[in-house]
C-alpha cells in the first residue's frame, strides 16, 4: 500500500515572456524601488516609509525592516520563550535611547549573539519582502532616523531586492494563485486531508475560516513568508482554500470575518456563479473532484 | 559567544573545508556564507541545499520514533551527508528556541576532509551558535 502524503508535482506554468533575463519571471514584475537604489548609492542613513512597511538604512545598508504583515523580532523571540516581554522592556529602557538594544541583549547574556542574528536577519528579509512588494502609494525617506535596536547584521540593498524577487518567484512556482497570501482561509475537506509535515500541520491547525496568513504567522511567532510558503503548498495539495466571500455565505454573522475580510477585498471572488464551479466547490472526498478543483484554480491563475 | 560569521570562520578551519553557509531551508536564503561554493554561486547552492534539507525534514521516513515527551519542535533530522567523487557536503540542522528553519552547510574536499570530525564539530557549532 502506498500512502501519498506529498503535494502534487508542480503544474507547468506558461511563460508569458521569453526568459531573456534569468531569474526574472512574469511573477516578479516591477517590485524594486528606484528611490531605494538612489539611497543605497548615496550611502544614506534614515528610514524609508513605504505603503507596506519601513526599511531602516545605515550608510546605505539595510539594518532593520518592519511590516504590519509580519511578526516583529520581539514576537519571534518571545513566542518560543527565547526572550520574554520583561527582558525586552528592560533592554529598551536601558539601551533604547542610545540605540544599542541588540548589543545590550547580547552583552547582558539574555540572548546568544548567533540566535539574535539568525532571528533578526530572518525578520529583516521577511518584512522587506512585503515592504518591497507592489505599492500604490509614494515612498518617503526621513534622513537621520535610526532604529532603537541598533545594527545587528546589515544587508546590502541589492541583496535584499534580489532575495525579495526570488521569493516572489518561489511562491509563484509552488502555486501560482496568490489568494491564500491575504484572504481568510478554510480547510477544503478536513475528512479527506492527507497527513502533512509537522510545520505545515501547525499552520493548518490555525486555519479556521477567519484567520489570514498574517494572523497565523503572528499566532505561531513564525516569519510570515514561511507561512505563505506552507499555505501555497497546502493550496497546491487542495487542502487549504480561501474562505468564500461573506456575501455568498449565510448573512447571519456579518462581523465574523471582520478586518480579515477587508484584506480579501482586492482578490477577485471565486467564480461560484456557473454551475460547473458550483459543483466543484461542493465538499467531497472524491479525489477526482479535488484534482479538478486544483486544475480549475491553476487555469484561472494563468 | 559566536555570531554567524565567527561560526562560519570556525567551520572553515576544519581540514579540507572549501566553503560554508548558514541557510534557511524554507526560503532558500543564505544568511551568511564564507569561502567557495560549488559552481561559484553561494545563492544557488543555498537554494538547492535548502530543497534537499526540506525534503529530509518533512518526510516522516527520516524522523525518529516519537516519544511521549516530544514536542516535535526540534528539526526531526540532525544532519545530512552527501558525497561525490571529490567532495563531501554536510548539512547540520540548527535547533533554536524561536521558530526557524536553519541549517549549517559545510563543503569539504574529499582528499583532505575528515567526515566524522566535521560532523561532530558542526554539531557543536550549531549548538554554540544559538546558545552562546
Amino acid at each position: 500500500m502506498t500512502v501519498v502524503d506529498t503535494p502534487p508535482p508542480r503544474l507547468p506554468v506558461r511563460q508569458t515572456q521569453t526568459p531573456a533575463e534569468p531569474g526574472v519571471s512574469p511573477a516578479a514584475g516591477p517590485g524594486v524601488s528606484p528611490m531605494l537604489h538612489r539611497l543605497a548609492a548615496e550611502r544614506a542613513t534614515g528610514v524609508l516609509l513605504r505603503e507596506h512597511g519601513t526599511l531602516y538604512l545605515s550608510d546605505g545598508q539595510v539594518t532593520h525592516a518592519e511590516s504590519a504583515e509580519t511578526p516583529g523580532l520581539d514576537v519571534l523571540l518571545a513566542t518560543g520563550g527565547a526572550l520574554d516581554a520583561e527582558s525586552w522592556r528592560e533592554a529598551i529602557a536601558r539601551a533604547g535611547a542610545r540605540r544599542q538594544v541588540g548589543r545590550f541583549l547580547v552583552d547582558s547574556g539574555r540572548v546568544a549573539e548567533g540566535a539574535l542574528e539568525l532571528c533578526h536577519v530572518a525578520a529583516l528579509f521577511d518584512a522587506a519582502y512585503f515592504v518591497l512588494g507592489p505599492s500604490g502609494a509614494p515612498a518617503r525617506f526621513r534622513y537621520g532616523a535610526a532604529h532603537w535596536l541598533g545594527p545587528v547584521r546589515p544587508v546590502p540593498v541589492a541583496a535584499l531586492e534580489r532575495e525579495s524577487l526570488r521569493r516572489r518567484e518561489l511562491l509563484h512556482r509552488i502555486w501560482p494563485a496568490p489568494a491564500t497570501d491575504t484572504a481568510p482561509l478554510i480547510r477544503a475537506d478536513r475528512a479527506a486531508e492527507p497527513p502533512v509535515p509537522s510545520r505545515q500541520e501547525a499552520v493548518l491547525d490555525q486555519v479556521n475560516g477567519v484567520r489570514t496568513a498574517a494572523d497565523i504567522s503572528l499566532a505561531l511567532g513564525r516569519p510570515a513568508f514561511h507561512t505563505l510558503v506552507d499555505l501555497r503548498r497546502l493550496a497546491a495539495a487542495g487542502i487549504v482554500t480561501t474562505a468564500a466571500p461573506q456575501s455568498l455565505r449565510a448573512p447571519q454573522a456579518p462581523g465574523a470575518a471582520g478586518p480579515a475580510a477587508a484584506d480579501a477585498a482586492p482578490e477577485p471572488p471565486p467564480p461560484h456563479h456557473d454551475p460547473v464551479s458550483a459543483l466543484l466547490t461542493q465538499p467531497s472526498a472524491d479525489p477526482d473532484v479535488a484534482l479538478l478543483r486544483r486544475l480549475r484554480d491553476a487555469l484561472e491563475a494563468l | 559567544m559566536p555570531g554567524i560569521d565567527e561560526c562560519l570562520v570556525e567551520a572553515m578551519r576544519l581540514p579540507g573545508a572549501l566553503g560554508a553557509a548558514v541557510v534557511d531551508w524554507t526560503s532558500g536564503l543564505a544568511l551568511g556564507t564564507v569561502g567557495e561554493a560549488p559552481g561559484g554561486d553561494h545563492e544557488t547552492t543555498a537554494a538547492e541545499a535548502a530543497e534537499l534539507a526540506r525534503l529530509a525534514a518533512e518526510h516522516g521516513a527520516f524522523a525518529p520514533e516519537k516519544g511521549p515527551d516530544q514536542e516535535g519542535q526540534d528539526p526531526p533530522v540532525e544532519d545530512l551527508i552527501v558525497s561525490n567523487r571529490d567532495t563531501y557536503h554536510v548539512l547540520r540542522f540548527v535547533a533554536t528556541t524561536f521558530d526557524s528553519s536553519v541549517f549549517l552547510h559545510l563543503w569539504l574536499a574529499r582528499a583532505d576532509g575528515n567526515l566524522a570530525l566535521a560532523r561532530i564539530r558542526l554539531g557543536e557549532m550549531a549548538g554554540r551558535l544559538v546558545l552562546g
